[in-house]
């Protein structure tokens, strides 16, 4: 049996088809033992079911409780765009929150290798582009030494007095 | 809620980039006291406007290899090296030192003879150390430049 045959029948014996339709049910009825048939299983359905079924009382009529749903729905509708509706700022938020946390992580993490990393050298070390001096550190003074092949001959030995440069 | 936190994220973040990148006050001029030495095994300096030298150069001399038995303040004379910049110092009527700033406690020396340059080198100068170039100095005497960090 079709299902849209089955669905005409069971709203038939909920009492829901026109008039007209009903009357082609009972013309069905009458020659389609197989019909009959649903038809006695449905009723038998129905009325245990409705035997075990607790009939809730609602407090108001049914038309009441409906149009409150519907005025709920148009509400749900009603809103729903404004919400859907982005925020100019929306996207800027979404990049700018990585991009400032990254740009924080980044601040700190310079300012703890800074101190490491700012000078290629360690402060001890020192380095020379021409190799003419001979070089002494004495690390309990604190104190770098560089001896340099200048001319033995130079002026500090008859250097002016120490008010002139 | 969710805004208030993005929006102090992003608040933070700014206050943290400005005061790393943005304007800062100025630091000073590194501040740096030149002095030349005479090294002499003679008691007394040839030349009788020279010196004594300072009782803590004096001691980190004593401790160094050079051999000498007495040194004698020729000129002292204290420069400032502006930030990033670079100083020229004189030092005699042929010989001078540029002194740079390079960041922190490092400076570029460039030693000038004879308008030549002699020698040129990255050295670190905090403050409490000395840095001391010398050389040669007629007879069996010596010079000696010695640079300190005041600031």
């Amino acid at each position: 049996m079709e299902h849209d045959n089955e669905l005409k029948l069971q709203a038939y014996l909920d009492g829901e088809l026109p008039e007209a339709e009903a009357r082609e049910v009972l013309k069905w009825l009458a020659h389609d033992q197989e019909a009959v048939l649903l038809q006695a299983e449905l009723k038998n359905t129905r009325q245990a079911l409705a035997g075990a079924e607790r009939l809730i009382q609602l407090p108001e009529s049914r038309e009441f409780f409906w149009s409150k749903i519907e005025r709920d729905i148009s509400r749900v509708e009603r809103t729903e765009p404004a919400q859907s509706k982005e925020s100019f700022f929306a996207p800027w938020r979404r990049l700018l929150v990585p991009v400032s946390a990254a740009a924080v992580l980044g601040i700190v993490i310079l300012s703890v290798l800074g101190p490491m990393s700012s000078s290629s050298m360690a402060e001890n070390e020192v380095s020379s582009e021409d190799d003419t001096g001979f070089v002494y550190r004495d690390d309990t003074t604190g104190t770098t030494m560089v001896w340099l092949s200048y001319p033995a001959e130079n002026e500090v030995a008859n250097q002016e007095p120490a008010t002139k440069l | 809620m969710r805004d208030k936190f993005t929006g102090l994220i992003v608040l933070v973040a700014l206050l943290a980039a400005f005061a790393a990148f943005g304007q800062t006050p100025a630091k000073p001029d590194k501040k740096i006291e030149v002095q030349l030495l005479w090294g002499t095994d003679q008691p007394k300096s040839p030349n009788p406007a020279h010196r004594a030298v300072e009782a803590d150069i004096q001691r980190r001399l004593k401790n160094s290899p050079y051999k000498w038995s007495h040194y004698f303040l020729v000129t002292n004379q204290t420069v400032f090296v502006p930030r990033g910049s670079a100083t020229n110092v004189a030092i005699s009527q042929k010989c001078s030192l540029e002194v740079k700033d390079l960041g922190k406690t490092m400076l570029e020396l460039s030693f000038f003879g004879q308008g030549k340059k002699v020698e040129k080198r990255t050295q670190s100068l905090p403050r409490g150390e000395v840095f001391i170039y010398s050389g040669n100095a007629p007879g069996t005497n010596a010079w000696l430049l010695v640079l300190k960090r005041l600031d």
